[in-house]
């Protein structure tokens, strides 16, 4: 190589990282959105300070003092030594962790699969597409009350499965513990299947469609350009999809609870459902803030490594 | 073995038509330009060879054998892409051992061949570097490597240039000649400018709306064009090409131009091959072969483009109008009338009504 396009591919590099003068926007732009950041500071801290505040108190709305004066039923941290040895509490995350182990992957697997499909033309794409989106749009309280009344003992799902056996079933499937969770389950994946579909569905149609070719042309098969081109194309949209299910997921509650109201027994009872169960029945706010706050900081940690690996997905793509 | 036969190929896209009958036969180990304005055809032509696209009629051949319906995986072409199409989430490494990888060669066999590829294209020292943070002419070569790595018979470059600067392209062209040399296959190159077709072509295809208009050695096209299209579209600035009428004159067949005056008398050749042409012909000549002379066509200068090595004389205006090119500074200034004279030798005639050129002898 010769001096001359040393010198020029170093004057474009320069070009593209070179930005605007660094001290100057920075400190305009904190003045422009101070006002704006002390909103959000109050939205968002406030009620943490006002939740960690009364998760170490025994206070409820019951106990006849305002909030504020929570501090006169301090109880050392009682409630989190009780959370420790709560056993409904463990099952319930348990039971939220297995949902979510099952829910999310299928829901991304089957995604990613309906993606693929979508990426290519075929008869009929547009209205299998406004089909799909569907489910995403119905408003989970209703689609709890369909899954319902499906999965009632005599409803449709039952009649289905009688003409392929060719003999009456009758199973009990939301009063069955094992198979409520299924049930509930399936109405999670039916509804959130869509959002991971159109999620990923943007990632692929973004896989540059020049390297794909290249690929072909280098003797590649499908599933060969799947693995080495499209899914290390996709890993950040995979990340922030699997980011946002699993964090949605884990707060799995509207159209669980009016399915199965976490029954039978507590057979279907997650995280959210038991805390709501404590908050409107037993009125223990204090507790329920402590659960709260334990809550919150498993999700952060979630969040946080997601943002780690999204920002080192995105360092190596560029 | 590594020849190009096209055979009455066409291409439509619905109504449009890419491609009207093209027949071109690219030698082994030629190096073949396919030269023209965007739309004329020549990436729809170089998609069909490549695979990428199936033709609506017509042969491909590869030597002997007929490429229709072998997927564009398995027809051992190398392609460079305009903007290289770079596995972007790779090294240079895993970038060149990605063909001889998908089709499972062995990893002592992949190392040594990616170390053989590297070395030739001076990559060596960049094999561990992230394919997103290399500067264009690096990109290039491993995109060249990428598809010389799998020792294809043929090698397609889809405009490889054209999002390169200017002086970048200089360096760019003489090094793929070298690469060429190196690599003896048969290269087929798209490309809108001349002066790369020119300068690293063995020979040149000229297409225009989907229609071979010439091919030949670069100098043949530039000397003797076919057609009116070839004579306008090759040279910097094109071929002068002035209307006029045969006529015959004590001196011999001249061309009435009409307003300009009348030509120099033809040579005798061209002449007599002249007199077959009923109707206005084209009375051609290139703008670098135009000299002052005391005798041929008086014009008025109506604008003078200095650009350091070379001046550029426009001359005339309207139909009547044509471009001398002087190596140095001439002192010409607008408005001043000027007699310019072609060469007998370097003048060239064209029918008007088919645009064809008119042969001498």
């Amino acid at each position: 190589m010769s001096a001359a396009t040393a010198t020029i591919s170093e004057d474009k590099m320069d070009a593209r990282t070179k930005s605007v003068a660094p001290d100057e926007g920075t400190r305009l732009g904190f003045r422009l959105t101070l006002p704006a950041q002390i909103l959000v500071l109050f939205i968002s801290a406030f009620p943490l300070l006002m939740q960690l505040y009364i998760s170490v108190t025994d206070w409820s709305p019951l106990s006849g003092v305002g909030w504020w004066n929570a501090w006169e039923m301090w109880n050392s941290f009682a409630n989190y030594t009780d959370l420790a040895a709560d056993t409904r509490f463990w099952s319930a995350l348990q039971r939220t962790a297995i949902v979510m182990l099952v829910c999310v992957p299928a829901e991304f697997l089957l995604g990613l699969a309906l993606a693929t499909l979508f990426a290519d033309d075929f008869p009929g794409k547009r209205i299998f597409y406004s089909i799909l989106l569907m489910p995403m749009m119905v408003v989970p309280a209703v689609a709890g009350y369909m899954f319902f009344m499906l999965f009632q003992s005599g409803g449709p799902v039952n009649d289905i499965l009688s003409r392929i056996v060719g003999a009456p079933v009758t199973v009990a499937w939301l009063s069955d513990p094992n198979l409520a969770l299924i049930a509930v389950m399936i109405a999670d994946i039916w509804q959130w299947t869509p959002l991971m579909f159109l999620i990923l569905l943007a990632g692929l149609v973004g896989v540059p469609e020049d390297q794909m070719k290249a690929a072909t042309l280098l003797g590649a098969n499908a599933w060969q350009r799947f693995v080495t081109i499209v899914l290390p194309k996709m890993k950040t949209i995979i990340i922030i999809a699997l980011a946002i299910r699993v964090i949605e997921n884990f707060k799995i509650f509207d159209t669980l609870y009016i399915m199965t109201g976490g029954g039978p027994g507590v057979a279907t009872e997650t995280i959210s459902v038991y805390i709501y169960k404590v908050t409107t029945q037993d009125l223990i706010w204090g507790y329920v803030a402590a659960i709260a706050l334990a809550i919150l900081i498993v999700l952060s940690i979630v969040a946080v490594y997601a943002m780690k690996r999204m920002a080192k997905a995105r360092e190596v793509q560029a | 073995m590594s020849a190009i036969h096209l055979k009455n190929l066409t291409k439509t896209f619905g109504d449009f038509t890419a491609l009207k009958t093209m027949d071109l036969e690219i030698a082994d180990g030629e190096f073949m330009a396919l030269l023209g304005p965007s739309g004329c055809g020549k990436s729809t032509t170089m998609n069909m060879i490549a695979g990428m696209e199936e033709p609506t009629s017509g042969k491909i051949l590869f030597g002997e054998r007929d490429m229709a319906g072998v997927p564009m995986g398995r027809r051992g072409v190398g392609f460079v892409f305009q903007n290289y199409a770079i596995f972007t989430h790779m090294t240079v490494r895993q970038n060149l051992a990605y063909g001889p990888k998908m089709r499972g060669a062995a990893k002592a066999e992949i190392d040594r061949r990616v170390g053989a590829i590297a070395e030739m294209l001076q990559l060596s020292p960049l094999l561990d570097r992230k394919a997103n943070r290399l500067s264009v002419n690096i990109l290039q070569r491993v995109a060249i490597g990428r598809s010389a790595i799998m020792e294809p018979a043929i090698f397609l470059l889809d405009e490889p240039l054209s999002n390169v600067d200017a002086a970048f392209r200089a360096v760019m062209r003489t090094e793929l000649k070298q690469l060429q040399r190196q690599f003896k296959q048969t290269m087929v190159y798209v490309t809108h400018d001349q002066l790369e077709a020119m300068t690293m072509a063995d020979r040149i295809a000229v297409m225009d709306h989907g229609v071979l208009q010439q091919v030949g050695t670069p100098l043949e096209v530039y000397n003797n064009p076919a057609n009116v299209f070839v004579a306008r579209f090759i040279g910097a600035p094109g071929m002068n090409l002035l209307k006029g009428r045969p006529a015959e004159s004590d001196r011999g067949l001249v061309i009435d131009l009409g307003p300009l005056g009348v030509t120099p008398p033809l040579p005798d050749e061209l002449a007599s091959a002249a007199r077959a042409v009923c109707g206005d012909v084209l009375y051609g000549f290139r703008p670098e072969q135009v000299a002052l002379a005391e005798r041929g066509l008086s014009m008025p200068v109506s604008f003078v483009e200095r650009i350091g090595a070379r001046t550029i004389v426009h001359l005339g205006e309207g139909e009547g109008a044509m471009k001398a090119v002087f190596e140095n500074d001439v002192g010409l200034s607008v408005g001043q009338t000027v007699v310019v004279a072609p060469p007998a030798s370097s003048v060239r005639v064209f029918d008007a009504s088919t645009g064809l050129a008119v042969k001498a002898g």
